[in-house]
C-alpha cells in the first residue's frame, strides 16, 4: 500500500451556511486502490459531509481534499468523473427509461460534446452490468424493477464510469437482508478483482466491520476512531459514540457488536 | 323603473330607411308604454334642461337641433362644433366616470348603447338621472337618434330638418364606384372595415367600392395577402391631425406588397370627421368624393 | 424512420403554406407570384423557425424544472412583452420595428426579474423559484399591463392586445432574417446541453456526480430557452401550446433522451406552427383567426389525449 491514495481528506472543517456549528472538524482519510474503507456514525454525525467535501461538491473551511493529489474542487467535474464514481444515497429518476439507456448515462464523462456513444461506450455498458449481475435486467424499464435490482443497476452506471475508485453513500438502505449482502459482497469482489478503491458510508457497522479494511467512525462531526475494525469498534468507542450498551462479539477475526436490551424503567 | 332602453341591439345587419320608421314606431310605442306605466310623479315627458352627452356625436346632434346651450357635460373627446369645448368635461368616459357626471346634476344622460355603458346608465338611474342609450353604429341610426333628442330636449321642429337630411343621406342610393379601397384599422394584425360599419357606408357614397364588402361585420383581421391580391387603389387610415404623413407601416417591407401602400396611395381621413357618425357625415362623404376626384 | 416521417411533415407543411391561401393564387403563377414570395414563403419560414424555438424551449425547460407542464410563457416572458408594446404604443413612439423591439425589451426585463428571483446563494439557480417567480412576474406585468390600457387612450392600446394573441401577419424576409441570425446560438446552446439535461433528470446530486457542470447547464438552459422565447414573443405574440406539446409529443416516438428530442422538437413544432398558420389563414377566409387559437384548438384535444395516456399507464 505505497502507492500515494486516489481520495485523500487531511483534516477538513467544514461549517454550513448559517450553522452554530461545525458540520465536520478535523477529519483526516485516505482511499487508495484495492482497499475498502467505510464510514461509520449515528445519524447526523456528518458522513454526507464528508462526502461531498471529498468529491469537491463543498471547499473545506480549513484542511484539504484532494484526489490524485489535486484539491477536488479544483478538478473538471468530467475528468472527475472519470476516476470517481459515486453511487449517492438518493436519485429520483423523472422520465421512464431502460436499464440499459440510464447505465449508459455512466458514459457520459467520456463522451465529447457532440459525438456520438461509441462502440467502446456499449461494451462499457456490458461489462458493468455482468459485472453487477445485472445484464438480465438490461432490457427492462427502471420503473418496474425492486429496490435491490434498481441498487445494482445504480452500481453498475458508476462502474460504467471506469473509475479507479468508487463512493457508495449509504447504499444498503431499504434493501432486504438477501439484496444488502449481495450488494457487499459484490463490491468487495471490484475491491479484490478489479483492484477498485472503495469509500462507503454505511450504517451497518457489523457488515462494515467484515467487509472493510478500514474503518473511520465519526461522531458529531469529529473522528471517534480510525483504523482496521479491530481497533476501532471496541465496545467502549461504539457505546460512546452510539450512547446504548453493547456487547462485542468475534466472527472471522472481525468483531460483530450486538446492543443490549435496556427495558425502559416503569414510572413509579 | 325601466330606463328608456330605446333602442334594439347592436347588429351587424344593415337596416333600410323604412325599417328604420318601422322600428322607430315601435319603439315610440314602447317609450309610451313606458311612461304610461309609471307610477312615479316624475314628469317624465318634461323638456330636459341640463344634457350630459357621452359621446362626441351625441354632442355634434345636441347642437345641430339648437340645444346646444342645454348641454352641461360633454366628454373629453367632444371637440365639434367649437361651443362644445366651452362645455365641461366629465372625462373620456370609457367607461363613463357616473359621480364626476352626476356632480353636473343633470336631468338627462344621453349614452351610447354598449355593455359597460349599459352599467353606467342603471348606476345614474338609482341616483334618480333619467338616461338613454342610443345605438350610433351606421348612417340609418342618424335620424332616430336625431329625432329622440328633439324630442327629449323639446326641439322637435327643428330635429326634423336634420332628420330628413340624415335620413336621406342614409337612403341615397350610392353612386357608381370609381375607384376601390380598403380601410385599415391596424395593421398587425391587419384590421380592414366591412360592410357592417358606416365608414363603409361612407366610403361607398362617395364612389369608392370597399374591397372587404364581402366581410359582413363592421371590422374583421384579415390577411395581409388578401389585402395584396384584392390590389385596392386607395388605403385609407383614421389619422388625428397631430400626425401627417403615412402611417409607419407603409415602411414595413410585408405591407410594400400591397400596391398602394408601394406607390403611397393613403387617404388620412382626420379622426373627427370621419370617426363617427354625426350631423357632418355628408359633409365627410363629399370631402373624400373630392379627393378622390383630385388625384384621379 | 420516424425522422422520415417527421421531415416529410414538415416539407409538407411548408409547401402546404406556400401554395394554399386566401389570395387565389394559381399553381401556374407561383413561381411568380408577389405574393407568395413576399407574403407566404416568409410566413411559413417564420412560423416554422418560431414554431421549431418554441418547441425546444419548451422541452428544455420541462427538463430544468423537472415538470411536464412547463411552457415557454410561464416564465414572465409574454407578461413583460406585451408590458413593453403597450408602454410603447401608450408613448406613441414612433417607428415599424417599435412593436417588437419593445416586446423584446419587455420580455428581456421580465426574464432578468425571474432569473434574478431564481438566484439561490451565489451564481445557483432554484428551478423551482424560476417557475413561481415567472408566474408571479407574469401576473405582475399583465396588471400594470391592463393599468395603463385603461388609462391611457384606449383604442389604439386594445388592439395592442390583438397583437398579443399571437400571429404571423408581420412576417417579411427581414424578419426572417432576423429570427435566422439570432436564433442559432441560443438553439446551439440547447443542442449543446442534451446529454447534461438527461443527467438532470437523475437530479442534481447525480448528475453532478456523473461529471454535469449542473450549475453552468441551468443557467444556460434557462438563458437560451428564455432568449429564444422572447424573440419569439417579440416576432409573432404569444402562440401558446406549442412549447409544451410539442415537446410531448415528440417523446412518445424518440422518448426521453434529449440528443433527438430536441431536434425533434424543434421540427415538430415547426411543422406544427406552419399548418395551424395555414388553417389560420384560410379556414374562415377572407378574415383570418390569431393562430394562438388555432394552437390551442389542436394542442388541447392532443393534451388531453396525453393526460389520458399517463393515468393509464
Amino acid at each position: 500500500m505505497s502507492a500515494p491514495p486516489i481520495l485523500s481528506l487531511r483534516d477538513v472543517r467544514y461549517r454550513y451556511p448559517g450553522a452554530t456549528q461545525d458540520a465536520l472538524a478535523g477529519v483526516s482519510l485516505g482511499v487508495g486502490a484495492g482497499e475498502f474503507h467505510a464510514v461509520l456514525g449515528p445519524n447526523g454525525s456528518g458522513k454526507t459531509t464528508l462526502v461531498r467535501l471529498a468529491l469537491g461538491a463543498l471547499s473545506p473551511l480549513d484542511g484539504q481534499a484532494d484526489i490524485d493529489g489535486r484539491s477536488a474542487a479544483g478538478w473538471d467535474r468530467q475528468a472527475l468523473a472519470r476516476v470517481v464514481g459515486v453511487v449517492p444515497q438518493r436519485e429520483d429518476n423523472l422520465f421512464p427509461q431502460r436499464v440499459r439507456e440510464t447505465v449508459l448515462l455512466g458514459r457520459y464523462p467520456h463522451l465529447s460534446l457532440w459525438g456520438k456513444e461509441r462502440p467502446e461506450d456499449h461494451a462499457a455498458v456490458e461489462r458493468a452490468l455482468v459485472a453487477c449481475d445485472a445484464t438480465q435486467l438490461a432490457d427492462r424499464w427502471v420503473w418496474t424493477l425492486s429496490g435491490g435490482e434498481y441498487q445494482r443497476v445504480r452500481v453498475a452506471r458508476a462502474l460504467a464510469q471506469e473509475p479507479r475508485l468508487l463512493v457508495l453513500d449509504e447504499p444498503g438502505v431499504s434493501l432486504d437482508l438477501r439484496h444488502e449482502m449481495a450488494l457487499f459482497e459484490l463490491v468487495r469482489s471490484f475491491v479484490e478483482r478489479a483492484g477498485l478503491g472503495v469509500l462507503m458510508i454505511t450504517h451497518q457497522l457489523n457488515l462494515a466491520a467484515r467487509y472493510a479494511d478500514t474503518v473511520l467512525l465519526l461522531s458529531d462531526g469529529r473522528p471517534a476512531a480510525a483504523g482496521p475494525p479491530g481497533d476501532v469498534l471496541t465496545r467502549e468507542t461504539v457505546e460512546r459514540v452510539f450512547a446504548w450498551p453493547v456487547t462485542m462479539q468475534s466472527l472471522d477475526g472481525r468483531p460483530q457488536m450486538v446492543p443490549l436490551r435496556q427495558p425502559k424503567e416503569p414510572l413509579a | 323603473m325601466a330606463l328608456a332602453h330605446l333602442t334594439r341591439r347592436r347588429s351587424p345587419i344593415s337596416i333600410s330607411p323604412g325599417m328604420g320608421i318601422f322600428i322607430m314606431r315601435r319603439l315610440l310605442l314602447v317609450v309610451l308604454l313606458g311612461f304610461g306605466c309609471r307610477p312615479s310623479a316624475r314628469q317624465a315627458s318634461r323638456p330636459a334642461e341640463r344634457v350630459v352627452s357621452l359621446l362626441p356625436s351625441f354632442t355634434e346632434l345636441v347642437f345641430a337641433i339648437g340645444a346646444g346651450d342645454r348641454l352641461v357635460g360633454r366628454t373629453a373627446w367632444c371637440d365639434y362644433p367649437p361651443a362644445a369645448r366651452a362645455v365641461p368635461s366629465v372625462g373620456d368616459g370609457m367607461p363613463p366616470n357616473v359621480e364626476a357626471v352626476a356632480a353636473r346634476h343633470p336631468d338627462l344622460v344621453v349614452l351610447y348603447n354598449s355593455g359597460p355603458n349599459v352599467t353606467a346608465a342603471k348606476q345614474l338611474e338609482r341616483l334618480g338621472i333619467r338616461t338613454v342609450l342610443l345605438d350610433l353604429n351606421r348612417l340609418e341610426d342618424l335620424g332616430p337618434a336625431a329625432r329622440m333628442l328633439g324630442r327629449l330636449t323639446g326641439r322637435v321642429a327643428a330635429a326634423e330638418s336634420l332628420v330628413a337630411a340624415m335620413d336621406s343621406l342614409a337612403a341615397r342610393p350610392p353612386p357608381p364606384a370609381i375607384t376601390s379601397i380598403v380601410v385599415v384599422v391596424w395593421d398587425n394584425p391587419p384590421i380592414v372595415i366591412g360592410r357592417g360599419s358606416y365608414l363603409h357606408q361612407l366610403a361607398t357614397l362617395a364612389g369608392a367600392r370597399n374591397v372587404f364588402d364581402d366581410i359582413a361585420v363592421p371590422s374583421a383581421q384579415v390577411s395581409l395577402e388578401t389585402i395584396a391580391a384584392r390590389n385596392p387603389v386607395w388605403v385609407a387610415v383614421l389619422a388625428d391631425s397631430a400626425r401627417s404623413g403615412p402611417p409607419a407601416f407603409a415602411a414595413r417591407r410585408e405591407w410594400r406588397t400591397v400596391r398602394a401602400v408601394r406607390e403611397g396611395r393613403f387617404l388620412l381621413l382626420p379622426g373627427s370627421l370621419f370617426g363617427r357618425p354625426g350631423p357632418r357625415s355628408a359633409e365627410a362623404v363629399r370631402e373624400l368624393r373630392a379627393r378622390l376626384e383630385a388625384t384621379r | 424512420m420516424r425522422w422520415v416521417v417527421l421531415c416529410t411533415v414538415a416539407v409538407l407543411a411548408l409547401v402546404a403554406s406556400v401554395v394554399l391561401g386566401p389570395a387565389a393564387v394559381p399553381l401556374s403563377e407561383l413561381f411568380r407570384s408577389d405574393i407568395v414570395w413576399n407574403l407566404r414563403a416568409p410566413r411559413a419560414v417564420l412560423a416554422f423557425l418560431v414554431g421549431g424555438s418554441l418547441g425546444v424551449a419548451g422541452a428544455g425547460l420541462q427538463a430544468l424544472v423537472r415538470n411536464p407542464l412547463a411552457d415557454p410563457f410561464l416564465l414572465g416572458l409574454s407578461g413583460g412583452a406585451g408590458l413593453g408594446a403597450v408602454v410603447a404604443l401608450a408613448l406613441h413612439l414612433a417607428g415599424p420595428w417599435m412593436l417588437p423591439l419593445a416586446a423584446f425589451a419587455g420580455a428581456l426585463a421580465a426574464l432578468g426579474l425571474v432569473y434574478r428571483m431564481g438566484l439561490v446563494g451565489g451564481a445557483a439557480l432554484d428551478p423551482r423559484i424560476l417557475l413561481l417567480g415567472g408566474v408571479a412576474v407574469g401576473a405582475f406585468a399583465a396588471a400594470i399591463t391592463t393599468a395603463i390600457v385603461s388609462l391611457a387612450d384606449a383604442a389604439e392600446l386594445r388592439n395592442a392586445f390583438l397583437w398579443l394573441w399571437g400571429g404571423l401577419s408581420a412576417a417579411s424576409w427581414d424578419s426572417v432574417l432576423l429570427l435566422a441570425l439570432y436564433a442559432p446560438v441560443p438553439l446551439a446552446v440547447l443542442l449543446a446541453a442534451a446529454r447534461p439535461l438527461d443527467l438532470l433528470a437523475l437530479g442534481e446530486e447525480p448528475a453532478r456526480y456523473l461529471g454535469a457542470d449542473v450549475e453552468a447547464v441551468k443557467r444556460r438552459v434557462y438563458l437560451a430557452a428564455s432568449l429564444l422565447t422572447a424573440a419569439a414573443v417579440a416576432v409573432s405574440g404569444v402562440i401558446g401550446f406549442v412549447g409544451l406539446v410539442v415537446p410531448h409529443i415528440a417523446r412518445l416516438a424518440w422518448g426521453h433522451r434529449h440528443r433527438s428530442l430536441l431536434p425533434a422538437a424543434f421540427i415538430g413544432g415547426g411543422a406544427l406552427l406552419a399548418i395551424a398558420d395555414t388553417l389560420a389563414r384560410t379556414v374562415v377566409a377572407p378574415r383570418e383567426l390569431p393562430v394562438g387559437v388555432v394552437t390551442a384548438l389542436i394542442g388541447v384535444p392532443v393534451f388531453a389525449v396525453l393526460l389520458r395516456r399517463w393515468t393509464i399507464a
